[in-house]
């Protein structure tokens, strides 16, 4: 408002009120209308980004489920063909099962240990700097980085891990060339590489517990499982609903791992979702089919994080 | 005695992060015949997998790539991000509820959704092979303009009511008033916007096919699983190594202050 | 004013005035420029470059530029990619026949029997039921039948005569004979160390092309396809595919992967391969390292001459091209007999040219190269493979079938082959 307009607003009351009201529903150009533009403005990149980048190519996958394209040819309209192709394809439905036992593996591992490092770092330590970033450090490096070195531990003759194995007189293992456990091997290893993040999150969490509640109850013979069980688990609930969402969307999420580890196999048992969609979308060029595949597993994500929230999260208890 | 127990343990467990990556990089300097040894120090140290790895990929200009699109991306992130989130906090203006609700639904899509249609517009743009493919799909984030809207909110109303009986514009006040007190917010999306776009692979793979352009990862992952390694493990080795150098020097460095943002991050998330 | 026009007519002329590079050779002096595109092998980049050399001295109004094919994750993708952005070279030599469905799809092929000469040409060179391999669905041709490197399998002689085999191998169970007399734990410590034979069965989809489609050929099959129709399902497919489980199943082949080569290293005796095995193999074995090449095992009592796969390369020409006669013309100096002899002293590949042992023309280079002899006789009864668009897809899948029922043992080969066909022929039914 400019000095003058206050003068006169001042001098009378009630009007000035209506006056007041009415300005705020229809803005004079220049002042509130100021504020509006300077929100506009500052929106519309973002607001045509995401139209440009989200929505239109949301749309456009959903249309391209009905077509068969590869790009360089016309579209070509196959109806309900590829939504068929997928209900009748074993490898989708095995990436699905290989993804399953990708989390039912890599979870309970990932909660157990950065949970137990956590709890270990919770105290007044030497060092918990250092151990902390020691642990963290994994997180921050690529996953290719993580991949090669891995692919390179596992490797039947020569790999660190069963020549170690050997040293200590237990067979060796094939790691990646043996269908059980291609895949559980590739859970240790995101396991390795993504721990240090929940270690850090849970420590945050663990901090946030007020001491009184353990002190009051050890004042009722609690003892540590029995503190554990019932104030730590409860209070982190928050804590562990994001690691579980995260976690999750990382296994559904596998990409570069098997791509260069294992390239799916031995025999699909480390096919994943992602790579699939990359096979058909790039080797064979199949852009409907592809696109069909990524939709279908976006439901799934969407769904086994929605049964997650259901049963896992809990109201915040104070 | 319970104290030696627990740094053993916290020992080991750092033991168990820190080794495979000391191992790796002496490997990376031992001829192929001593890679399968535990041996930390080379009996016979060369250079050779380094020279073959130089010899046959454009790793460096790989780096420059990864570090130009990866500073642009950031900083358009970082930019547009607090510019939506400033407006989503503080500014009045119809249609601010339905953008902060779309912001959130966008949160829900999958990436995988859009990663195909994404693909065939860069084709169709004429954007394949270009850095224009890398970085505009990437400018803006709204993890970003969400976490600086919440940081935003946080920024007292009345400083901002001073300025603007100032007179200054809304755009004066974001840059010279709140940017100084967000430090924290603008570390975090930095921190997390830069290692996001470093360590993407997935996207580069699929829209860039010049070496002369593509990322650092994206020509380590092309190096180990095409032939060119010659399936040499020392080779392999040193140009995951050549890598890992660069984020582990910056880590070195700022290894707090990512831990910390990160963590801030998470427990917003 | 006066002062931008000066600047804004020479700047507008020397936008309006910079063509292409082919234009302004063009009108440099009437000269055409062509781009060939030729494989990355060293071999074949000499071959190219020599022959565009001698092109060019030739016909200096036509010069032809060669260049290698951009890297990329395979020569097929860069192919559909150059395609996509509009920078395809005018002619193309290294086309897998089974590809040709994807170029044609782009329409981005020119149609070879346009050209008055052509089938006169082509008749020339190679016997009718060779060519008509060669023809697509339409009944047009889209490609020249250039060069092929037939596969056979590769022996280590003196392995075999150690371990009691005198004759190589021709049908399964002389094949899976020898291959019990040769797998065996040589030193002693309670592993086998030697085997029969080496297969890559790691399921990518061209791997295939060397192991199981030649068997499946040599035991009697054609075509995979009949139009949109599966008809791969077959006794033939069945044979390949148990023959395989066999090699598995009884441990000639060895599941484990090995570092270096392991034919070079004597530690298998036979593996799938094709011509250009002998300059590898001339350069990289010890001294006293015999070898010799059988045909593909087939079902006991087959007659008449074994077939296999001929593993071929096409010559294109892209519509894109300014000048096609002129490239036409110089299609047709490559596959001369003289470019084919050159072809086979540089690259050790075949040109697809009937009579190769009966012509004069060869005879030194066969008289040099008496382990090519082989090849030259297998050429005529290898054959190329169907041109599908989901080739690459229905070959993948037969890949995990293999790795399936063949390597692991987890579906009989009955299942495998029945999976493989039904689940191919729901891939080419979304149609």
């Amino acid at each position: 408002m400019q000095p003058g307009e206050a003068n006169k607003f001042s001098m009378l009351s009630k009007p000035a009120a209506a006056w007041k009201r009415f300005r705020r529903i229809f803005p004079r150009r220049g002042e509130s209308a100021q504020k509006d533009r300077a929100g506009y403005l500052m929106t519309f990149p973002y607001v045509l980004h995401v139209i440009v980048f989200l929505g239109y190519p949301l749309a456009f996958a959903f249309v391209l489920i009905f077509h068969r394209w590869n790009v360089y040819t016309p579209m070509k309209w196959v109806g309900l063909g590829n939504v068929k192709l997928l209900a009748g394809d074993p490898l989708v439905w095995r990436a699905l099962a290989n993804t399953l036992y990708f989390l039912l593996i890599h979870i309970p591992l990932q909660l157990a240990l950065a949970l137990g490092l956590a709890e270990l770092l919770n105290r007044k330590l030497r060092g918990r700097n250092f151990f902390r970033a020691s642990y963290f450090l994994p997180f921050v490096i690529s996953g290719v980085v993580v991949t090669i070195l891995w692919q390179q531990l596992y490797a039947t003759e020569t790999g660190l891990i069963n020549v170690l194995l050997q040293r200590l007189g237990l067979p060796k293992v094939g790691w990646l060339t043996d269908p059980r456990v291609a895949m559980p091997a590739i859970a240790i290893m995101a396991t390795w590489k993504n721990v240090g993040l929940y270690v850090v999150l849970f420590l945050v969490g663990l901090q946030a517990i007020p001491a009184r509640l353990y002190e009051a109850a050890e004042l009722d013979g609690a003892s540590e499982w029995q503190k554990f069980r019932r104030i730590t688990v409860p209070l982190l609930n928050p804590t562990i609903m994001l690691v579980l969402v995260l976690s999750t969307i990382g296994g559904f999420s596998l990409f570069i791992e098997p791509y260069v580890m294992t390239g799916g196999g031995p025999a699909g048992s480390t096919l994943s979702g992602i790579l699939y969609l990359y096979k058909q979308a790039f080797t064979f060029s199949k852009m409907g089919y592809a696109s069909t595949i990524g939709f279908f597993w976006a439901l799934i994500i969407f769904t086994v994080v929605l049964l997650q929230r259901r049963f896992v999260e809990k109201e915040a208890v104070e | 005695m319970k104290r030696l127990l627990l740094y053993l343990m916290l020992t080991a467990g750092a033991l168990l992060f820190l080794y495979p990556f000391v191992w790796m990089l002496a490997a990376t300097f031992k001829p192929e015949t001593e890679i399968a040894g535990f041996n930390l120090i080379p009996q016979q140290p060369t250079l050779e997998s380094y020279r073959f790895v130089f010899q046959k990929i454009p790793i460096t200009r790989g780096l420059v790539n990864s570090l130009f699109v990866s500073i642009i991306v950031t900083a358009s992130v970082v930019l547009f991000g607090s510019m939506t989130g400033y407006a989503l906090s503080r500014l009045r203006f119809r249609g601010r509820e339905l953008i902060f609700n779309l912001t959130l639904a966008t949160m829900m899509i999958p990436a995988q959704l859009t990663l195909i249609p994404l693909y065939t517009m860069m084709v169709k743009f004429g954007w394949v092979n270009s850095y224009l493919s890398l970085i505009v799909p990437a400018m803006m984030s709204s993890y970003a303009a969400l976490l600086f809207r919440q940081f935003f909110r946080s920024i007292p109303q009345s400083l901002i009511e001073a300025a603007r009986l100032d007179g200054c514009s809304d755009w004066r006040i974001l840059f010279t008033i709140i940017y100084p007190l967000s430090k924290p917010a603008i570390t975090t999306v930095a921190i997390l916007t830069f290692m996001g776009v470093w360590n993407d692979v997935l996207w580069p793979l699929m829209v860039i096919r010049d070496q002369e352009l593509m990322t650092m990862p994206q020509m380590v992952t092309l190096f180990a699983v095409g032939g060119q390694a010659e399936a040499r493990l020392g080779v392999q080795l040193a140009a995951a190594t050549l890598l890992a150098v660069p984020i582990i020097l910056v880590y070195f460095f700022i290894q707090r202050y990512m831990i910390e943002s990160i963590a801030s991050s998470g427990m917003k998330g | 004013m006066k002062r931008s026009w000066l600047i804004l007519i020479p700047l507008s002329l020397l936008i309006g005035c910079a063509p292409s590079r082919t234009a302004r050779e063009d009108e440099a002096g009437g000269r055409v420029s062509l781009t060939y595109w030729s494989a990355t092998n060293a071999q074949e980049l000499e071959f190219a470059n020599e022959v565009a050399a001698e092109w060019n001295r030739l016909h200096p109004e036509v010069q032809v530029r060669v260049e290698p094919v951009p890297a990329g994750q395979s020569s097929e993708e860069v192919i559909l990619a150059s395609i996509a952005s509009g920078t395809t070279p005018d002619i193309y030599s290294n086309v897998f026949p089974g590809a040709l469905a994807d170029l044609q799809d782009a329409e981005s092929v020119v149609q070879l029997d346009a050209f008055p000469d052509f089938l006169e040409v082509m008749r020339e060179r190679m016997p009718p039921e060779v060519l008509e391999q060669y023809r697509s669905s339409d009944q047009h041709y889209y490609q020249v039948a250039w060069k092929s490197n037939p596969v056979m399998v590769l022996y280590n002689t003196r392995m075999l005569r150690e371990a009691g085999v005198e004759s190589l191998p021709a049908t399964y169970s002389e094949f899976l004979d020898a291959a019990a007399r040769v797998t065996r734990d040589r030193d002693g410590d309670g592993q086998v160390d030697q085997w029969m034979a080496t297969i890559d069965y790691y399921p990518i989809w061209y791997k295939r092309l060397f192991d199981y489609y030649p068997l499946y050929l040599a035991a009697g099959g054609t075509a995979l396809f009949q139009g949109r129709r599966v008809v791969f399902g077959n006794e033939q497919s069945l044979a390949a595919f148990r023959f395989l489980r066999e090699c598995f199943a009884r441990g000639y082949v060895p599941v484990q992967t090995f570092q270096g080569d392991v034919f070079l290293d004597g530690r298998v005796a036979a593996k799938f391969t094709g011509p250009y095995s002998i300059s590898h193999l001339e350069r990289y074995r010890a001294a006293d390292f015999e070898y010799g090449y059988g045909p593909i095992p087939r079902p006991d009592g087959a007659a008449g001459r074994p077939a296999s796969y001929a593993d071929p390369k096409s010559i294109v020409i892209f519509k894109t091209c300014r000048h096609p006669r002129e490239a036409w013309e110089f299609v047709k100096f490559v596959i001369s007999k003289q470019n084919d002899l050159r072809l086979l002293e540089l690259t050790s590949q075949l040109p697809i040219r009937k009579g190769l042992l009966e012509d004069e023309a060869y005879a030194a280079y066969f008289e040099r190269n008496p382990r090519m002899v082989q090849f030259a006789e297998q050429l005529m009864t290898a054959r190329s493979i169907d041109s599908i668009a989901e080739l690459k897809e229905v070959f993948d899948i037969i890949a995990q079938e293999v790795e399936e029922s063949a390597v692991f043992g987890f579906k009989p080969p009955e299942q495998a082959v029945h999976d493989a066909a039904g689940r191919s022929q729901q891939i080419l039914d979304v149609e």
